[in-house]
């Protein structure tokens, strides 16, 4: 229970760096959007089997937790929850397509081996530039850039309060768990399960009904009203631009290579 | 300032939560709504910002409580929730104080000027960037108190104010709001606490205004407090 109860306080605990006060921090948060997603569709459509070209990718997570001064290591936790679900989808690669394509050192590596550590990869960096963008940026800030770019308001809103409401679920989760294993044993039988599912649905339902009526209260009226960003600076306009002029050039040129020939 | 009349509410099932009330307070006048469990004291909080839907007529500092008016009401009248876990939803106590000022369509300097002043009246400033995850009852509901005196409401609901509160936590409650210049209506069972906070009782029973008095007659009237199912203070010496 104890569990629960300190991952709900992580849960927002990259939200609360985002209100720090570096030059990252600073930046437009539309910049901020744009930029993420640039280098997000650069570095998905990558051909699955060029996994030396994805390696100045990592440039721009690395930097960004750095300039922003955001702990590597809480990111890098977040970041490992996602692993199991990409080695899940890249392994059928690597079990499906065994024929040698590279050698290294003399030892075979099959096409899918190299396209399955090409989605761990790429879905390792999507999530970390995705985790970074949160520790940046205030939520608030960030939905009402979604909102700028038009994307619909009702989707806008649901991601608001879904993000909001699994706190008060895994809250009830955490209340319930405990009264649970002080009355029983400290694992939740199969038997128990259906009925515990049901009371959280009811509970965590009553509970965001309370919630609900207390932002009615203060005046929510079915949006959450962020900070006005204002216009984007030459400073942001410059941020986006060297992200996505960076995010393409990794994309179409092989840097790795030039600079091994360079090199050589 | 807040004016209540004939306030009747009956909940989808048919129980009645509130019958024929009516009562009005005075600008700077501070009232108990002292009750059983169940006797329609958060029924009122709740209809008296609109969330309840009731018949009667319901004035708060000069709006009338319509459905076209509760943006304005609501700016007006202030809930504080029983369960202050409830009241603070947001990653930091800044984020929480700030937004019901943000919806209210303040500018940013004037939301982080209200909010910071706020929390520095009652004591909290330092928690501005923590989570409510991470306080302890009384400095949760310090905060969720915050969120409601920075809209700067001219009445403020209090329902249950003193739940979860140890003695000190509760001292120090006491203190902010004898301190306040609002008119104010505390849903309490904590009786020693409504004395000491509010001029005047109004003691509800099964929905109904059973008796309106000041609070040192009324909440030391054994007879009249047994009647309306609350245990009276009792007078020693």
């Amino acid at each position: 229970m104890g569990n629960i109860r300190q991952n709900t306080a992580a849960l927002y605990t990259l939200e609360q760096l985002a209100e720090g006060d570096t030059a990252i921090h600073g930046l437009h948060p539309m910049a901020k959007l744009l930029g993420t997603l640039f280098y997000m569709v650069m570095l998905i459509s990558f051909p699955r089997y060029r996994l030396g070209m994805l390696a100045p990718f990592v440039f721009y997570p690395v930097l960004m937790l750095s300039l922003g001064e955001i702990p590597f290591k809480l990111v890098g936790k977040r970041v490992l929850v996602a692993l199991p679900f990409c080695l899940f989808a890249g392994l059928s690669n690597a079990l499906l397509d065994r024929s040698p394509m590279v050698f290294v050192g003399g030892v075979g590596f099959s096409g899918g081996v190299i396209s399955c550590l090409s989605i761990l990869l790429k879905t390792l960096l999507c999530v970390s530039v995705v985790l970074v963008l949160v520790a940046v940026t205030p939520m608030r800030a960030l939905t009402a850039s979604l909102r700028r770019l038009h994307v619909p308001g009702v989707f806008v809103s649901l991601f608001e309060m879904t993000y909001r409401y699994v706190g008060c679920l895994m809250e009830e989760v955490s209340s319930m768990s405990a009264a649970y294993a002080l009355r029983g044993k400290p694992r939740l039988e199969m038997r128990h399960m259906g009925a515990f599912a049901g009371q959280l649905l009811l509970r965590s339902y009553d509970r965001a009904e309370r919630i609900y009526h207390a932002m009615k209260c203060r005046g929510f009226g079915g949006s959450m009203i962020g900070e006005t960003a204002g216009k984007m600076s030459a400073g942001d306009w410059f941020f986006l631009l060297a992200v996505s002029l960076s995010s393409a050039l990794f994309r179409f040129v092989d840097i790795p290579a030039l600079l091994g020939g360079v090199l050589c | 300032m807040l004016t209540v009349e004939h306030l009747s509410l009956t909940y989808e099932d048919g129980t009645v939560g509130l019958e024929n009330v009516s009562f009005s307070l005075t600008q700077g006048e501070t009232c108990a709504l002292i009750g059983a469990n169940g006797a329609g004291k958060t029924s009122l909080m709740m209809a008296l910002v609109g969330i309840a839907d009731f018949r009667g007529r319901i004035v708060a500092g000069g709006v009338e409580s319509e459905k076209q008016n509760l943006p304005l009401l609501r700016q007006r009248v202030g809930l504080v929730f029983q369960n202050p876990d409830d009241q603070l939803f947001m990653p930091t106590i800044f984020q929480d104080v700030a937004f019901g000022l943000q919806n209210m369509g303040l500018p940013d300097d004037e939301v982080r000027r209200r909010t910071e002043g706020t929390l520095e009246r009652l004591g909290i400033l330092h928690l501005k960037d923590r989570s409510s995850l991470r306080l302890s009852g009384g400095e949760k509901r310090m905060a969720a108190l915050a969120t409601v005196l920075a809209m700067e409401p001219e009445v403020v609901l209090l329902d249950e104010p003193t739940a979860f509160l140890d003695p000190k936590a509760r001292r120090r409650l006491i203190g902010v709001l004898k301190g306040l210049e609002q008119t104010m209506l505390v849903a309490t069972h904590d009786l020693p606490f409504a004395l000491e906070v509010c001029k005047r009782s109004i003691v509800l029973t099964e929905g109904r205004a059973f008796a309106d008095g000041l609070s040192e007659e009324l909440l030391f009237d054994e007879e009249k407090m047994d009647q309306g199912g609350v245990e009276a203070i009792r007078r020693y010496g």
